[in-house]
């Protein structure tokens, strides 16, 4: 028997839609009865183990039951069917700070936190040297939160949840909060946690973020798991479905002109990016692309007059904001475009892009002056074929097997010697 | 630390942990300290005001009734002469322990919910919390005035039976506080019900009058009985009887006040169990 934190059999979660909610006496008196409505189940026999000490992600489309599944696995919601058994204390995290009085101090509303918890006294004590070292307040820690500003409340609240020592920690899209220092710290911190043997259940809509810190995913759907296993397997099952709908559902569009609206955008204007559109090697309109295959980009443009010398330019973004790549058109020479429509293609011969979303920005501009810029407006798919590795990018390598420099009996020196060498 | 919690198929095994109340006694503490330190924050005269509101009804209730009625006032136990506010006080501390622990604990609930939503602790801890903040003002206020008594040399031995009465009486509101404050949330109707039956009942308690004031029948109404039925002329009449008369009540007032802390706990707890535990779906 594997030794789990998180055991769920069949684990069901039914709440009554009510059309309206009858909850003054009058009404219950005069109409009587209790007030049903539709029955509706957020949660459908549900069947996952978790492992101790390792990290599962919730996703799926909003209203697929994913905080109801975190909501019910908290304590927070009792199931109306099947079985959950846990072993550790759980601490949940479905909101930074939620349980704060802005009149007190920030110690106070970390022992009544801790309470809250369900932590003694004593442990709350213990802990409390380390959040506000985690928190970085300085002598704000003894002022009333009402004072706090956003960045401090949060990072108040985040680490008065993770530094009680949770044994089960559940997440719900709470750090999507924070400025980019606060939440690289707060990955950090998640990733020690999980190191130190915490067992954590993520609940986001950042796919990313479900590769990079997740062992195992169950994907959600009206209430009901449609998949579940090894993260990677999963978030790429998710997202050939989204990508399947999106085809069948809207057919073959262009990708996302609607991001490129016109307000707010840098450059002269003389020519501007239109929309993108992602290409398969087929040369069909696909909205996905696949890892390691050929695909294009191509940029649709509309230019008010002729310009002399346009250079194109494609950038793509990671999710933590990396730039990854910007290929462009600029080491060719510039362009002459002519007035009115028309379109350029980016050939990849081969995508060396890992499966992942990514941003993608266009911009469309000369020597040393802009004509339009979208930035990071677009939305690129990668959908993974064949082994993933780290990273952003694939790297084309060549691997060489172990080639043998010295015979088999002399081993014992030869790994003192490459011991001693390194 | 390691808690199994499997139980029944159907109306199932939960996260929860297994706890008592009184294992939640340190959460409960903390929601009162939440109470009280952020009651009075940013107020000049902080702690102070808490004895502000007793003191005005004690003034405008005295000034009323023993100077523009010149309602007689029943003697002390030790024989003095009656003197109203002290008389008035004996039973104007319980009734708002009372008063102010019910109302108190139908927002307290309320103001809970987004917190209930995020993580589980019982619907009843912040109930709890809010009652325990006001018994502590009222621990105060007694103290005040069982100093008076001892200054006025009111004392004896039914005195030890305060703890008793304290112990009955505080459990009794609880759990008066839990069963409105859960029904509150179900019934947003509760608030209202209760703020105008307790103006009702402020007068049907013999609080600013003895019930031997109460005529036998009125209107061939058997007045004093149901006046006397009240659980709250049990409780505050046998607190003064306790301090003020120096006469503890008979075994029977006694048995009526178990019944009526007995029959609230019973209650609150069905309330709790039935309404209570999925709350946090209803807020």
């Amino acid at each position: 028997m594997t030794d789990f934190a998180i055991r769920a059999e069949n684990l069901s979660k039914r709440f009554w839609l009510r059309t309206e909610r009858r909850t003054r006496l009058k009404e219950r008196f005069i109409r009587g009865g209790e007030p049903k409505g539709r029955e509706f189940w957020a949660l459908r026999d549900a069947t996952f183990d978790i492992e101790r000490g390792t990290t599962f992600g919730l996703l799926g489309q909003n209203g697929s039951g994913k905080s109801t599944t975190l909501k019910v696995l908290a304590g927070i919601y009792r199931p109306n069917g099947g079985r959950l058994e846990l072993n550790g204390r759980v601490s949940a995290l479905l909101e930074l700070g939620a349980g704060f009085h802005p009149e007190l101090t920030g110690r106070e509303n970390v022992r009544l936190n801790g309470a809250i918890l369900g932590l003694s006294k004593r442990q709350i004590d213990n802990a409390m040297d380390g959040i506000v070292d985690f928190a970085a307040l300085g002598e704000f820690i003894d002022s009333p939160v009402k004072h706090y500003s956003t960045g401090m409340y949060v990072r108040l609240g985040f680490a008065v949840a993770v530094s009680l020592d949770p044994e089960i920690l559940m997440v719900d899209e709470v750090i999507a909060v924070g400025d980019e220092e606060f939440q690289r710290k707060c990955f950090d911190h998640l990733a020690m946690l999980r190191k130190r043997g915490t067992t954590i259940v993520l609940v986001t809509h950042s796919l990313g973020l479900i590769q990079e810190m997740c062992d195992q995913a169950a994907w959600l759907e009206h209430g009901v798991i449609r998949r579940l296993g090894a993260a990677r397997e999963v978030v790429e099952a998710y997202l050939g479905d989204v990508n399947d709908r999106e085809m069948h559902g809207r057919g073959v569009r262009p990708v996302a002109d609607a991001a490129a609206s016109l307000s707010g955008r840098l450059g002269s204007g003389e020519i501007r990016v239109v929309s993108l559109e992602y290409l398969d090697g087929d040369g069909n309109p696909s909205p996905v692309l696949l890892a390691g295959a050929p695909c294009a980009i191509r940029i649709h443009y509309a230019a008010s007059r002729r310009v002399e010398e346009a250079i194109f330019g494609i950038g793509f973004v990671g999710r933590t904001g990396v730039f990854v790549a910007a290929p462009s058109s600029g080491r060719l020479g510039p362009w002459t475009v002519a007035a009115g429509r028309g379109y350029v293609d980016l050939e990849v011969p081969e995508l060396l892009l890992q499966p992942a979303t990514y941003r993608v920005s266009a911009t469309i501009r000369d020597r040393g002056h802009m004509f339009d810029v979208v930035d990071q407006a677009y939305d690129l798919h990668v959908r993974g074929g064949g082994e993933r590795e780290e990273g952003l990018m694939r790297m084309p390598v060549i691997w060489r097997p172990p080639v043998s420099v010295t015979s088999g009996d002399t081993a014992g020196g030869s790994a003192e010697e490459v011991a001693g060498a390194q | 630390m390691t808690q199994k919690l499997a139980g029944m198929a159907t109306r199932s095994t939960s996260a929860r942990p297994s706890r008592l109340i009184w294992g939640y006694r340190s959460l409960i503490w903390n929601f009162a300290q939440r109470d009280l330190k952020s009651r009075f924050k940013g107020t000049a005269l902080g702690w102070a005001w808490s004895l502000m509101l007793p003191l005005a009804t004690l003034l405008t209730y005295s000034l009323v009734f023993s100077v523009v009625f010149r309602a007689n006032t029943p003697d002390f136990g030790n024989g003095r002469e009656g003197f109203f506010p002290v008389w008035f006080l004996a039973g104007l501390i319980p009734w708002n322990f009372f008063f102010i622990s019910v109302t108190g604990a139908m927002p307290s609930l309320l103001g809970s919910g987004s917190l209930l939503q995020k993580v589980y602790f019982p619907s009843y801890t912040p109930i709890l919390g809010a009652v325990t903040a006001i018994l502590v003002q009222s621990t105060i206020e007694l103290g005040i005035l069982v100093a008076i008594l001892l200054v006025l040399g009111n004392v004896a031995l039914s005195w030890l039976l305060l703890p008793l009465w304290a112990l009955l009486y505080v459990s009794f509101v609880a759990a008066i506080a839990v069963i409105l404050a859960i029904l509150n949330v179900l019934f947003r109707d509760v608030a209202h019900l209760v703020n105008v039956s307790l103006q009702l009942l402020f007068f049907l308690t013999p609080i600013i009058y003895p019930i031997t004031l109460v005529p036998d029948n009125s209107h061939g109404i058997p007045m004093r009985a149901i006046v006397g039925f009240n659980p709250l002329a049990a409780y505050i009449g046998c607190l003064r009887g306790l301090v003020y008369d120096l006469r503890p009540p008979s075994l029977l007032t006694w048995l009526q006040m178990a019944g009526w802390t007995a029959g609230a706990i019973v209650l609150a707890a069905f309330v709790y169990r039935t309404r209570g535990l999925d709350i946090a779906e209803e807020l």
